[in-house]
């Protein structure tokens, strides 16, 4: 008699759960998910950027997420953003405060043209072991993140240059396997 | 019976638990089979491991970057995308399934989040097929750690041939055309390679062979093979091997037609009987500037008292670039640096950073480069170096490569002077410098010490302070000479 009232129980309960599912895919029917796009706008992808390491003799990696973007000069304007911005763990900035990216031109050959702002210039300070810092955190950060450029061309304010400090020469593309 | 009834609503309203399942313990056998399928090396993109509720998985922020994949996470139906290229990987909370573009595989465990970052099974390694479009990845548990298959492929182990006079060593690559020569010194000869390195380097080298010493370091985007080759080697061949799966570097003993090595003098003392000391900056170019002290005003002091001493030392003629206050320009300091046809210039510099902890100095020499082009001309005349035969076309900018040897050698003991002098710590560097650019002799750039920092710049103030910076070069250049 217990077992045959189980079973009856348990059959209200299935017919239950039935009828409550029937309500919610209805509700579903009637009230439909919104589609979020997953869009590039909401997209992020993991970046290496490269900073001065806090004794200023080495270049140390750091990870940063970025928004994901699918334009090249977007892609490499956050790079340099995140560069001015500065480390967030040890270890200093290398890029001269302001320093932003005006225009970018990647080439059929793979040279990569980085047009950056005169703050680059004007702002930087140092001798010649900050201006090899300075253009290997660049030039590696830039090669590690953007594969595509094969050698990079550095200006500022649209104009080519010799040099940063009268150390190193700027005026021809650089080789990124000649920055390791 | 409750059991049964419970698991049969579960099922009929499509619940799924929500805390994964305890892992099945994986054989021996089964796990060094899936570790093979990615060999560990130098340069392999791994992951770490970790343990939840008996599950291995990996952070799914930790993937993507394995990956090298954007992600994206939709909240509302708490998915993750990992997008890279045309390919797309989804995984959804809760839910064991991955979906790769269009086909989907069933995980051991469900992904679930914690600290708000998904957590998806290293069961993924097994699931995911080679022809995904994604890299291939295994789950090393001796390891603890998640591989991915090199973008750029694997190089293999080096091996060593000798015979008939000759030394070649063999590199397995999956991609020889992008190995290059990138430094020809017998002392440091390098070649850089792209992909990790999975072998191992051999326990010797033949007694009788032109290789003393073989390593291999990893640099952005590839390897660094530094070799040491025997001063006996006259020349050099490095090319893809036939069957396209290596490279190959051959060394030669008496032979001149193969590529040369930089040139380098003999052992034993070195001429010394004209300097060229640069005074770094000048005119418009302050160069550095610390708490009033102008980098371009120390550099024409100290190349005064260093000329003063090397005169009184050494007998040599020194001459400066500049003795007053104005910028040369580069052309017009490469003029002025060749025109006496030195045997080493110095050019001379201060440092500045804006840790005012940091101090110190560099020395920077021409890299060992190879030259564009390399021409056997028999009836040019025997170099000062005892190079003859060759002639190497090299754009003028770089012409001080060709003196990269001996350069580095400089470099080197006026370092090491100044450390035993208490100016250091000293690194030396290969990479031409401006003040370098078509110079055609020995030279180093050398940045003596850091302003910022205020003791070595009341070091330098004090009263005997550039005398006794210019003894410590004066030693390193003495020394260099003796060919210490």
């Amino acid at each position: 008699m217990r077992r045959r009232g189980l079973i009856a129980l348990g059959l209200v309960l299935i017919a239950l759960a039935l009828f409550a599912r029937q309500c919610f895919d209805r509700r579903h029917q009637l009230e439909p998910l919104p589609v979020v796009p997953d869009s590039a706008e909401t997209s992020v992808r993991s970046a290496t950027v490269w900073f001065a390491s806090p004794e200023g003799d080495s270049l140390v990696p750091e990870p940063r997420d970025l928004p994901e973007q699918a334009d090249l000069h977007a892609r490499l304007a956050a790079l340099v953003a995140a560069l001015e911005q500065g480390p967030r763990g040890d270890g200093a900035r290398t890029l001269p405060e302001g320093t932003s990216l005006l225009h970018a031109y990647l080439d059929e050959t793979g040279l990569l043209t980085l047009d950056l702002s005169l703050a680059f210039r004007q702002g930087f300070q140092g001798g010649a072991r900050v201006e090899e810092l300075v253009v290997g955190s660049l030039v590696r950060t830039v090669s590690a993140n953007v594969p595509e450029a094969k050698r990079i061309r550095i200006v500022c304010g649209g104009a080519a240059f010799s040099s940063l400090g009268g150390h190193f020469p700027l005026d021809r593309p650089l080789d990124p396997d000649d920055w390791p | 019976m409750r059991r049964a009834l419970a698991a049969c609503l579960a099922g009929v309203v499509g619940l799924t638990p929500a805390r994964p399942a305890a892992a099945q313990p994986a054989d021996a056998a089964t796990v060094a089979a899936d570790s093979a399928r990615v060999p560990a090396g130098l340069g392999v993109p791994s992951i770490a491991v970790s343990e939840v509720d008996g599950v291995t998985v990996v952070g799914a922020n930790d993937l993507a970057r394995l990956l090298g994949a954007a992600r994206s996470w939709r909240a509302d139906v708490r998915k993750l995308v990992l997008v890279s290229g045309d390919h797309r990987l989804t995984f959804t909370e809760g839910n064991p399934f991955v979906i790769a573009d269009d086909r989907t595989f069933r995980l051991a465990h469900a992904a679930f989040s914690r600290a708000g970052e998904l957590q998806i099974s290293v069961d993924l390694a097994r699931v995911l097929p080679d022809d995904s479009g994604w890299p291939r990845l295994a789950f090393d548990a001796h390891a603890g750690e998640l591989r991915a298959a090199p973008a750029d492929g694997y190089v293999g182990s080096p091996s060593v041939d000798v015979r008939a006079g000759t030394t070649q060593l063999w590199i397995p690559t999956d991609h020889p055309e992008q190995a290059r020569v990138i430094g020809r010194g017998r002392a440091r000869f390098r070649i850089r390679m792209r992909g990790a390195f999975a072998g191992t380097l051999p326990d010797s080298l033949p007694d009788d062979g032109l290789l003393r010493d073989l390593d291999v370091k990893s640099s952005p985007g590839g390897l660094t093979f530094e070799l040491a080759v025997d001063p006996a080697a006259t020349g050099w061949q490095f090319e893809r091997a036939p069957n396209g799966d290596a490279v190959s570097l051959l060394l030669v003993h008496g032979v001149n037609a193969l590529d040369p090595f930089a040139p380098e003098p003999p052992p034993g003392a070195r001429s010394l009987r004209t300097v060229v000391l640069d005074p770094g900056h000048g005119g418009a170019d302050n160069g550095v500037e610390s708490d009033g002290v102008l980098e371009k005003t120390l550099t024409l002091d100290l190349a005064r008292v260093l000329a003063d001493e090397l005169k009184r030392r050494t007998g040599a003629r020194v001459t400066l670039t500049r003795t007053d206050d104005r910028d040369l320009g580069q052309l017009g300091r490469a003029e002025l640096v060749n025109r006496p046809d030195p045997d080493l210039v110095i050019s001379l510099h201060f440092g500045m950073s804006t840790d005012p902890r940091a101090r110190g100095g560099a020395a920077w020499c021409a890299p060992a480069a190879v030259p564009a082009a390399v021409f056997d001309a028999p009836g040019l005349p025997t170099d000062r170096s005892g190079n003859a035969g060759l002639f190497e076309l090299l754009p003028w900018r770089g012409a001080a490569t060709s003196h990269a040897v001996v350069s580095r050698a400089l470099a080197e003991d006026v370092s090491a002077a100044l450390e035993r002098q208490g100016f250091g710590p000293m690194s030396v560097h290969e990479r031409l410098p401006m003040a370098l650019l078509g110079v055609t002799a020995p030279g180093v750039l050398l940045e003596c010490g850091t302003l910022s920092n205020a003791a070595e710049r009341a070091r330098l103030l004090a009263p005997n302070g550039l005398r006794v910076l210019a003894t410590a070069i004066a030693d390193g250049l003495i020394a260099w000479q003796r060919g210490e």
